[in-house]
């Protein structure tokens, strides 16, 4: 009904040459229609692309990038869509090449513990679809439900349970991958785990779609341990939930995850979706998680409840049963989307601290809170000192936007500044790429791009992400205004 | 001229701004919904139709950003826009998924009502349009005739005759399709107690309710508003049919078609006005009655009356199950699983209260389905107005349903026809059922074993 006016339009001949290699069913480029991608799940910047096409088979994947290359027309690859650095926003009018129709699970060899999926399948049908047989996928980051694992070797996502486990890095056995010229080229370690020769599979996961396009991806299963149990505390006091977290760790226990919320990211899980009935006056909560083999579990948790009660713990309690412990990892794991029930925008941080240094540099957060005049709200996985400060603003607020992207980047400082890092898990992307400066001097930028520039050389895919752009950076902020359609 | 900017004036609700960008009508969609949405994707894979194309504008989170992007000007309200806006299929699993509550389906049909005040109907579409929802289904006398019109085409043997000399062949594939799992049309309550005021309770009377009859549910299922009576009354409730009641407006609103519905939403309030609880056997009526706050959010006076009555509402499910019910001591020895219709699910919330009934009855084996919660595709009358997506939506849900299942039982009457058609084009074995009839079925044979209510209530 609609295509009568559709086709009434003149098409670019790159629209038409694209539709050729796809289909016509496999490709948007009405502005209505890619309105919806000029963005991720970082909202703040917004650009609108050219196209996005939707290959079925990595040789579709190949002869679209084969396409751009020869044109030099930019594009990148775009998985759900979750990620919270911008890494797939279409800052230079990019064909998207997105692969959520590539999103089957294509083998799975439980001798060898391995599985092989397409890059849109979703991270948690992995475990869905393998749970029967008493396995599972590692990785789990919060948006699981809808996350691809693409988009998860793209970014090296971590989860609240890589503390024991790792993140995705240590999970990925082989890839897949279209070059930049649209070369398709496999890599495996064979299941070796130290293959002779520079570390590719390292190399490309956690390159943020900089280097190649993954269509196909070997990953690691693991069996589901035996037993589990969850304990929940709630702290008067941030200072002792922080040393609780220290002094579990200290005690030889590692767990399977050991997540903390404080006050304000408290408020906003008991308004979301998923409330448990965190009290509302306590100023950090604690989700820790043990899991192995039966014998020893029950010792490890008296061991916990233990160190809880010594850091003066106000309630501290066990899972009864797997529906609790389900209630309470989905009140957690919807917590960034949860804040929309207490803000109408937020921007999510996601540094690296040393967990000895928790305390002061929340104390370092409240201020920079008060400073900027705007609510944060700390999710953390505390275990492996991934801090997660959710700046809460109001875009239809003039000038908020911006305070907030400046409140973002001086937690990011902060965490820098007490030892960390600037990203633990969501990537650099748009978001953190000026303060890469933070924690790398320019000669070792310049030695990450010219690792950039072997794969990648004339940086059509995925241009002005990642590394921070030395005398263009102003530019590039004012093409991000331009190409926001405003009109 | 002069004469219809008063009216105009006079209509417009006390305290709603009339525009908003490119929002051209009053009640347009509601800023303070998407503020709510932080953009985070959780939705994604809830949602039937992104599943099925995979693309960001047929997605939860992609619509809202549509929906918010013509109120900041940067879209206008046109064709590009009507068509996220209307596959969508308003099952509000989204409303599940979502961390922040984001009340989707509700800015949905206020951007519905939006587009069909900029681009009206035209052609074929309009004129059908039209005659379902503003010929036909407010109207219960014009309804029970369109009834005894399908019911004599069934028993003149015309039925027989059609289906016979192939000329459903000329009809389109979905309509085929429907024609071939019409339930047979029996008589209607509406006929059946057309003068009687209230139904007695079996044995002795604890509470009164009345019950909203429905329009599709009246006509192609009265065995379904009989089994919900005689439930009703064998569990000690005098149960009324009050006069006025009309369609729910579910439809309507779905459509876009806010201002139909919201006359019908007010002779409804009005209709019921007596009736401390209403219980309901259609998810969709149900889900739209409880809602009708949301639709006079502009207008302060009908908001409040709309408050009082959606408090009144309860699905039958969950009215038996809070209120206490006789358990069945008859068997009903069959496998069942069961569907959750999407309004009873995600729109009331009701998920366990049905299941606890079936697993009620002795000798039912019940198995729970995978995915038991996503929609199948009828949605209204989504079947009929995006027949593609909808039969693509119900080939997923058929091969999530078990396949040694002898019936499948849900609350919903459009599930009931979307499900019986689903079971006829795949082959799967099951017949469907409304929850309800199992309990009655069961009720019955306790009756005729003599092992009837009284029994039952002196063990109490």
């Amino acid at each position: 009904m609609l295509l009568s006016k559709k086709k009434k339009q003149k098409l670019d001949p790159d629209i038409l040459a694209l539709t050729e290699i796809v289909g016509a069913k496999s490709i948007l480029h009405y502005k209505e229609d890619l309105l919806s991608y000029d963005c991720d799940g970082f909202t703040i910047h917004k650009a609108m692309p050219k196209a996005v096409i939707f290959p079925k088979n990595t040789e579709e994947v190949a002869a679209a990038v084969k396409y751009c290359a020869d044109r030099s027309i930019p594009f990148l690859a775009r998985g759900a869509g979750t990620g919270l650095s911008g890494g797939a926003i279409p800052l230079n009018n990019e064909v998207i090449i997105s692969l959520v129709k590539m999103k089957h699970l294509l083998e799975v060899d439980y001798e060898n513990r391995q599985a092989v999926v397409q890059p849109g399948f979703v991270n948690l049908k992995l475990t869905n679809s393998i749970s029967h047989k008493g396995y599972y996928y590692a990785p789990d980051p919060s948006s699981q439900y809808v996350c691809t694992i693409g988009g998860n070797v793209a970014e090296n996502a971590g989860g609240a349970h890589c503390l024991k486990y790792g993140v995705t890095t240590n999970h990925i056995l082989g890839l897949e991958v279209v070059l930049p010229d649209g070369e398709i080229i496999e890599i495996s370690n064979n299941g070796v785990l130290d293959m002779p020769g520079y570390d590719l599979l390292g190399i490309l996961t956690g390159s943020e779609g900089t280097l190649g396009i993954v269509t196909k991806i070997i990953v690691r299963i693991l069996k589901n341990p035996e037993a589990k149990k969850t304990v929940l505390a709630y702290f008067d006091n941030v200072e002792d939930g922080s040393h609780a977290v220290s002094d579990i760790i200290s005690a030889g226990i590692i767990p399977a995850a050991l997540e903390m919320m404080d006050q304000t990211a408290i408020e906003g899980v008991e308004k979301g979706a998923f409330p448990v009935g965190h009290p509302d006056d306590i100023e950090a909560l604690l989700l820790i998680e043990v899991d192995g083999i039966a014998e020893g579990i029950e010792e490890q948790i008296e061991q916990i409840l233990t160190v809880c009660r010594n850091r003066n713990v106000r309630e501290v309690k066990v899972a009864r049963d797997e529906e609790e412990r389900g209630r309470w990892w989905a009140n957690r794991k919807t917590g960034f989307g949860a804040m929309g029930a207490i803000s109408p925008d937020y921007l999510v941080q996601d540094g690296v601290i040393p967990r000895s240094k928790l305390p002061e540099v929340l104390e370092r957060i409240r201020s920079i809170s008060d400073e900027y005049g705007l609510r944060i709200a700390n999710i953390f996985h505390a275990g492996d000192g991934n801090l997660h400060p959710l700046i809460l603003f109001d875009s239809r607020i003039e000038g908020e936007t911006g305070k907030a992207l400046k409140a973002g980047t001086a937690c990011l400082k902060a965490c820098a500044d007490a030892g960390g890092s600037i990203t633990g898990e969501h990537g650099v992307g748009i978001e953190k790429k000026e303060e890469m400066r933070f924690i790398f001097s320019d000669e070792e930028i310049d030695a990450q791009t010219a690792i950039r520039d072997v794969f990648n050389p004339n940086n059509l895919l995925n241009q002005g992400k990642l590394f921070p752009t030395p005398s263009r950076c102003m530019d590039i902020k004012k093409v991000i205004k331009e190409t926001a359609i405003t009109k | 001229m002069s004469v219809k900017e008063e009216e105009l004036t006079n209509n417009s609700p006390p305290c709603a701004s009339n525009s908003l960008s490119n929002y051209l009508w009053d009640d347009h969609p509601d800023e303070n919904k998407w503020a709510d949405c932080v953009h985070c994707g959780m939705c994604l894979e809830s949602c039937p139709t992104y599943l099925e194309t995979g693309q960001e504008q047929h997605s939860p989170r992609g619509r809202v950003h549509l929906i918010k992007s013509v109120a900041e000007g940067k879209l206008e309200v046109n064709e590009q826009f009507m068509d996220p806006v209307f596959q969508c299929l308003d099952c509000r699993a989204c409303t599940t998924a979502c961390p922040a509550d984001v009340d989707v389906g509700g800015l949905i049909e206020e951007a519905r009502g939006q587009v069909r005040q900029a681009m009206p109907l035209t052609g074929l579409k309009g004129v059908v349009s039209s005659f379902f929802l503003k010929g036909l289904f407010p109207h219960p006398t014009r309804l029970q005739a369109a009834g005894g019109l399908l019911k004599f085409y069934q028993k003149s043997g015309l039925q027989k005759a059609v289906r016979s000399t192939g000329a459903l062949r000329i009809m389109p594939d979905h309509l085929a399709d429907m024609e071939a799992i019409m339930p047979e049309i029996k008589q209607s309550v509406h006929k059946k107690y057309k003068n009687v005021d209230v139904i007695p309770a079996k044995g002795s009377s604890k509470a009164q309710v009345a019950m909203l009859k429905g329009c599709i549910m009246d006509v192609m299922f009265s065995d379904i508003n009989e089994s919900t009576i005689n439930v009703l009354t064998y569990n000690g409730n005098d149960v009324t049919l009050p006069k006025n009641q009309t369609c729910c407006g579910a439809l309507h609103i779905h459509a876009g078609d806010r201002e139909t519905g919201k006359k019908l939403a007010k002779q409804n309030i009005e209709a019921f006005q007596d009736a401390d609880k209403v219980v309901v056997n259609a998810a969709g009526c149900g889900c739209a009655l409880k809602e009708y706050p949301e639709l006079f959010r502009n207008d302060p006076e009908w908001h409040e009356k709309a408050e009082v009555f959606s408090e009144k509402i309860e699905d039958i499910s969950k009215y038996l199950y809070d209120t206490g019910y006789i358990k069945p001591q008859s068997s009903i020895n069959k496998t069942i699983t069961y569907h959750d219709a999407c309004h009873l699910a995600h729109g009331q919330g009701v998920r366990h209260e049905p299941r606890q009934l079936i697993n009620d009855i002795p000798g039912v084996n019940y198995i729970e389905q995978p995915n038991a919660d996503t929609c199948c595709g009828s949605a209204g009358i989504y079947n009929i107005t995006n027949p593609e997506m909808a039969s693509a939506v119900l080939e997923r849900k058929m091969e999530n349903v078990p396949e040694d299942v002898e019936m499948i039982s849900m609350g919903n009457p459009g599930c009931m026809l979307q499900m019986a058609m689903g079971v006829q084009k795949y082959g799967r074995g099951g017949k469907v059922v409304h929850t309800v009839q199992l309990l009655d079925w069961a009720y019955q044979e306790d009756e005729k074993k003599g092992l009837g209510n009284k029994a039952a209530s002196v063990k109490e």
